[in-house]
């Protein structure tokens, strides 16, 4: 057993992410009995990059659909490309073809649009789908969404049912903005994803960036470990943490001071009142974190 | 009760049950997934391996993943206990919820309560809403026009609802958006000519309605206002329900409908029998689950409670209610009609309970708060 999980750490790890017990053991899990994997948790924690690592160590292709707000069949199934089939109409207006034979055409597989669900379950090789904060679509689109999870089959009434040549491996993500169904999630296995532990986030830094000096990346990971304690309005996930890493390393700074962290606040902190709460915090900050302040 | 199984799947099978107990969604199908799983993955290295594929199978949420390990480890504890003396004990738990079970008032204590003696809870929650704000808005007095301000206001709060665009599209007769799906299907049949040209415009959002008022003499001061807000409401909104509630929960929509506002005041003081009386929060909202939920729950519902969250009932039952009002209502509104004073904090038990679950917290003592409210719901 320890080997299969192992295996699978060894594959997110090449692939640059950095998992903990819990990832491995549901990815593990949904792999090997064919289940939706449902991903919580705070922006910003690689929710998303799940579905990402895992068509690259699956050696797959990823189909993303991302839901918003009205999301309905039309962007998520399948759409007639309505154009070309006007166009074909007119130019074939002299033709001599029967209505039937007209009909049987452009409603055929050439004048369809494969949206991403359709597109995974066509697909010619089990693919990750993955459904992108599916909390921003509505109830009713969920409902739906339960129909083509357990069955596999899409119904095209022109066309007939299509049915899944190969499973994808689904991985379904949520913000919580909205709470979603018991129905779905006992569909699903569950995973909570929450901001990363100070050695986690260390490592994530050196791996997503290599060149950076060593002492800068505990202080910058220390940093973020106690802005996260502060109580803001958008607390600041990985993604930013990276981003600031980024910055600070191709700026050639290797030490983080008052200075640096007031003119590069902006990159990890998005919200102006969180802005200034932490700028008027900086000085205990620093002495969490064990900066000594040139300024000071 | 835990007892000992012989058999690994009879004990994966009863830690389910185990976990079933204490609000886990865990029907066969989980408990075949994870007999399926553990089999999967044998042979276990280590036990902790164990415990974190049996969680990742079998927790739904983050409150199931917060309370696994615990319970996880309770279940074993109590199990070896089990075996060890190989006595039929009653476990600690198992105890623990019974008693609680006898613990929950019947009806018949219930009404005893209500009609009988009243008990010092009673009283001290009346001296501590009254006190606390009575100099402040003297609201039991209304002048002829602030009430048509509430009516406009209430007014104004059904048609924002009303008029809520859904995201979905329905065809329409009038020229408006294009809508090329149906315009091919329909002009097919005449070979393909697109003479007819078909549209669709934006369904209206079908939201309803629950209101559920405190009228418990904590709430005195207010409710006569809050009244008029329900009546109001029930008058100009259709898909509307109300209720009241002190000690246990009254339907009123039929009182207030078409009836003018004194008809309908003296009808709901026949109806409810104890009215100014104690409070029962957790309880009333049980009623309402119980018996009304699985109607009016559907769809697109907002729930909106009225009341200062000062419960003399227990802080389970509330939570519970609350838990389920969250999962099964679009949006739960709570206005307060305390939480206007700047001092105001949610101290009270009942209010603390049932924070996490109330998606808009707002304050509610007059016609210029629930102004804002209307502003809220609208967005």
């Amino acid at each position: 057993m320890r080997k299969a999980l192992k295996e699978i750490e060894n594959m997110l790890t090449a692939q640059g992410y950095i998992s903990e017990p819990s990832i491995v053991m549901s990815i593990h899990l949904a792999k090997t009995l064919s289940r939706p994997l449902l991903v919580e948790g705070p922006a910003g924690v690689g929710k998303t990059e799940i579905a990402k690592v895992m068509a690259k160590a699956l050696d797959t292709d990823l189909i993303r659909l991302q839901c918003y707000e009205g999301l309905d069949a039309s962007q998520a199934l399948y759409e007639w490309n309505y154009q070309r089939q006007l166009l074909y109409l007119k130019m074939d207006e002299q033709g001599s073809g029967s209505l039937s034979d007209k009909e049987a055409t452009i409603f055929s597989d050439r004048f369809l649009l494969k949206r991403p669900l359709l597109q995974a379950i066509t697909h010619h090789k089990s693919p990750v789908l993955l459904i992108d904060e599916v909390d921003r679509a509505d109830e009713e689109f969920e409902s739906f969404l339960l129909e083509v999870l357990s069955d596999w089959q899409i119904s095209i009434p022109e066309i007939g049912t299509i049915s899944a040549t190969h499973i994808p491996q689904v991985v379904i993500t949520s913000n919580r903005v909205r709470e979603l169904s018991e129905a779905l999630r006992r569909r699903c296995f569950y995973l909570w994803i929450d901001y990363p532990t100070f050695d986690k986030e260390l490592q994530i830094v050196r791996a997503k960036v290599p060149d950076i000096d060593a002492k800068l990346g505990e202080q910058i990971c220390k940093f973020m470990a106690a802005v996260r304690q502060m109580k803001l309005d958008k607390v600041p996930g990985v993604a930013e943490t990276l981003d600031w890493a980024m910055a600070l390393s191709a700026l050639h700074i290797d030490q983080l001071d008052k200075k640096i962290v007031e003119e590069t606040l902006g990159i990890v902190l998005k919200d102006w009142q969180d802005i200034r709460q932490t700028q008027n915090a900086l000085s205990d900050l620093f002495e969490q974190v064990g900066v000594t302040s040139k300024l000071a | 009760m835990i007892t000992r199984q012989t058999t690994l799947s009879a004990n994966l099978v009863a830690f389910c049950r185990f976990l079933r107990e204490r609000n886990y969604g865990i029907g066969v199908r989980e408990e075949s997934d994870v007999l399926l799983a553990i089999e999967q993955l044998a042979p276990y290295d280590t036990p902790e391996l164990m415990q974190q594929c049996m969680k990742s199978v079998l927790c739904r949420s983050p409150r199931d993943l917060l309370q696994f390990d615990d319970l996880y480890k309770q279940y074993w504890r109590e199990l070896d206990r089990a075996i060890n003396s190989k006595i039929k004990e009653e476990p600690e738990i198992t105890k623990s919820s019974s008693s609680a079970k006898k613990k929950a008032p019947s009806i018949q204590a219930l009404k005893n309560w209500l009609y009988g003696n009243k008990t010092e809870e009673t009283t001290e929650v009346a001296t501590y809403s009254a006190g606390s704000v009575l100099s402040k808005h003297e609201l039991a007095a209304f002048s002829e026009e602030e009430l048509r301000e509430i009516y406009r206001i209430v007014k104004l709060i059904a048609q924002a609802l009303a008029n809520r665009k859904s995201r979905r599209y329905t065809s329409v007769k009038h020229a408006a958006q294009f809508d090329m799906r149906s315009t091919l299907r329909r002009n097919m049949r005449r070979g393909g000519e697109i003479l007819h040209p078909a549209y669709r415009k934006r369904k209206k959002q079908d939201v309803s309605v629950v209101l559920i008022c405190d009228v418990s003499k904590s709430m005195d001061l207010y409710s006569r206002f809050l009244i008029r807000f329900l009546y109001a409401f029930q008058n100009s909104y259709k898909k509307i329900n109300s209720f009241v509630f002190s000690t246990s929960l009254y339907a009123i929509k039929k009182d207030l409908l078409d009836k003018s506002i004194d008809d309908a005041l003296q009808r709901l003081m026949d109806t409810v029998p104890d009215w100014s009386g104690g409070t029962r929060i957790g309880a009333s909202l049980d009623t309402f689950c119980t018996h009304y939920a699985h109607k009016m729950l559907v769809g697109n519902t907002i729930v909106v409670i009225l009341s200062d969250g000062w419960d003399t009932g227990e802080a389970d039952v509330l939570e519970r209610s609350m838990r389920h009002i969250h999962r099964k209502a679009t949006q739960v509104v709570w206005l307060n009609p305390l939480a206007g004073s700047a001092e105001w904090t949610p101290e009270v038990l009942g209010m603390k309970t049932a924070m996490p679950y109330i998606d808009v917290f707002a304050p509610a003592f007059d016609v210029e708060s629930l102004r804002a409210v209307v502003e809220r719901l609208r967005g």
